[in-house]
């Protein structure tokens, strides 16, 4: 029987090149030999704990964490990253949902475990070096992960196709986030599908520039293992300077949220021919400006620039449109387009009652194959209202509003979320962006609905970060293509933008902004909002 | 040490004690790597630097990792300061 355990590849990997380099991450560069060794090790142990089948890793961008992530695949258990950022009540609440058989922490994760959450985490945890931290409650143990003592487990232990490989946590709007379970057989033909157009090799030097609580980590690590590459990991800092990393690390695949485009070019240094060692550039989770995307590809004469789609319950991604010339936009956005579909999955445009749509005519994007996810750990009426059997297939509704052309590509106009009622007019916000962006000549933007009072917004602000024009002259530019209802109220100049724990914009956070200023507690930051323009004069 | 630096340092250190840190941190500590502050803090570090110190950091070879640390980040302050003397108001 054929064995799907997501490990596999990389100890195949181990067993017939152990000396090639398999991860660089905060400082240390590790080989498939030594990272198999530390792998099995943790594995013997982990499965030595196996109840439930579930390993929590608190951590990320960190030796241990990778190492507990392949650790609990090895030993036959699925891996739930846990997100450094949650704030300690989510952690618990979380903890005590998944019955987790252990916790994995790295040094940042070790420093979390107070009291109350080593209370809430599970009977076993195993932690990187010798701390001050007792167990707290009878029966708990913490273990150092240099000095377990089980027996290594030689081979990934044997994964049928249906067992859930990994869970990973979307940010909800509301309450908890989702955690989405990803069978082994989804991995699996997600891999397939991904590996012809990556053709990664030996020789591929990835850059990881995600946490692993970020489901474009599975691409990287599982895809990279399975070519025998190696996978580079930025740190949080280094994030902040992409492009000297890319030059230092000689990276040849780069993949990250398309913010990170924005973030070099506003600072001048996105220059041609800046990274000649890049062959191939990917671009996920946001909006892609078509002239960020010419920049960065302008800035990798060596390379091909692919902006991918897909939501973490459907596996990663399963749309892909590459950067022509001339490139394949969304009409009036500015954007590229995502593309076309793996040849596996089915696409579907639905209306409100979930009935296709009449062709060129947008509606919520739907999906259906061997990539759609199991469901959500422990939500069954969330499963059910997302996950749907629709003339006798299985659907996952993306919350995505899409269409599709007459040449067959699929156009992304936003989230369905993201449709507001501003004074009862419907705007979507994702459009308004993109005139805004237009406008201020910079790809760092963001606008929200704000105040909201009985589900319908009374103006829309803006944020924008770098532009060298004034929120006057960027008003006016947009009042020239836009109707009243869609010029933002205000525009706020900030030297940066929020960003969400997997790198994007965070509307929400700009949301804070505004309430905490409205309600005169001003944040601690230097960058007070000075909101430059009053109602409507400048039109 | 400059009035400038000082006000440099006193910033970092409350980023610090807002983030829970509230012990002595010592000059060679890691700030980032160790996770104690993450890239919302470093955005603004960096932000000062510039403005209050004329270093330009969008170099695409500067090396970032050279802002980890307490020592580092008053050292490259302070060497931005002198080659930009008069220190900017």
């Amino acid at each position: 029987m054929h064995n799907f355990n997501l490990a596999l590849a990389f100890s195949e990997q181990a067993r017939q090149h152990p000396e090639r380099l398999a991860l660089a991450v905060a400082g240390r560069e590790v080989s498939y030999g030594e990272l198999a060794r530390q792998v099995s090790l943790l594995a013997g142990f982990l499965k030595s704990r196996k109840r439930s089948g579930r390993i929590g890793v608190l951590g990320t961008r960190s030796l241990d964490a990778y190492v507990g992530i392949l650790a609990a695949c090895w030993s036959g258990c699925t891996y739930v990253p846990l997100n450094l950022k949650w704030p300690a009540q989510r952690l618990i609440a979380l903890m005590a949902l998944l019955e987790l058989d252990a916790l994995v922490v790295d040094e940042t994760g070790a420093a979390l475990l107070t009291a109350e959450i080593l209370a809430a985490a599970p009977r076993d945890i195993v932690v990187p070096q010798s701390l001050a931290l007792a167990p707290e409650r009878p029966g708990q143990a913490i273990s150092i992960r240099s000095g377990l003592t089980s027996d290594p487990m030689l081979a990934p232990a044997q994964l049928a196709p249906d067992q859930v490989g990994y869970v990973i946590f979307t940010s909800g709007t509301t309450g908890l986030p989702k955690g989405v379970m990803i069978s082994a057989g989804s991995l699996a033909h997600y891999l397939d599908q991904t590996r012809p157009w990556t053709d990664y090799r030996p020789e591929d030097r990835l850059c990881e520039t995600c946490d692993v609580t970020f489901d474009l980590s599975v691409h990287n690590l599982f895809l990279c293992l399975k070519a025998g590459a190696s996978l580079h990991v930025m740190s949080e800092l280094e994030m902040l300077a992409p492009a000297r990393f890319i030059r230092a690390h000689a990276v040849t695949v780069w993949m990250s949220v398309p913010t990170v485009i924005g973030l070099i070019r506003k600072t001048g240094a996105l220059k041609p021919g800046l990274f000649p060692s890049l062959r191939l550039s990917i671009f996920c989770g946001e909006p892609l400006p078509v002239q960020a995307a010419q920049a960065w590809l302008a800035a990798t004469p060596n390379g091909v620039l692919e902006n991918i789609y897909g939501p973490t319950e459907a596996t990663v991604i399963c749309m892909r449109q590459r950067l022509t010339d001339p490139p394949v936009v969304t009409q009036g956005r500015d954007i590229l387009a995502i593309g076309r579909p793996y040849v596996t999955m089915e696409i579907a445009l639905l209306d409100s009652s979930q009935q296709p749509v009449a062709p060129g005519i947008a509606g919520e994007i739907a999906l259906c194959g061997p990539q759609v996810g199991i469901g959500y750990f422990g939500q069954p009426e969330l499963t059910a209202d997302r996950f749907r059997e629709i003339n006798g297939k299985r659907w996952y509704l993306t919350g995505d509003i899409g269409y599709r052309d007459q040449a067959g590509v699929y156009h992304h106009l936003g989230r369905a979320d993201n449709q507001v009622k501003v004074k009862g007019n419907r705007i979507e916000l994702e459009e308004v962006d993109a005139h805004l962006r237009r406008a201020a000549g910079v790809e760092l933007i963001a606008t929200v609905a704000w105040p909201t009072r009985h589900g319908s917004a009374e103006g829309l602000v803006s944020f924008v970060a770098g532009s060298t024009r004034t929120p006057e002259q960027i008003r006016e530019a947009m009042a020239a293509s836009l109707p009243r209802s869609m010029i933002p109220r205000a525009i706020h100049m900030l030297d940066s933008l929020p960003q969400n724990v997997n790198g994007k914009i965070d509307r929400r956070a700009l949301i804070a902004l505004l309430e905490e200023q409205a309600t005169g507690h001003s944040p601690g930051g230097s960058d007070h909002l000075e909101a430059a323009t009053s109602g409507g004069r400048a039109l | 040490m400059t009035a400038e630096v000082t006000k440099l340092r006193q910033t970092v250190l409350a980023m610090l004690v807002e983030r829970g840190f509230e012990g002595p941190i010592a000059p060679d500590a890691s700030l980032f790597f160790s996770g104690k502050l993450d890239s919302l803090s470093a955005t603004e570090i960096m932000i000062i630097i510039e403005r209050d110190f004329g270093v330009d950091l969008s170099d695409p070879d500067f090396d970032i990792t050279q802002l980890d640390t307490l020592a580092q980040i008053e050292a490259v302050a302070s060497k931005g300061q002198a080659q930009n003397q008069p220190a900017p108001a």
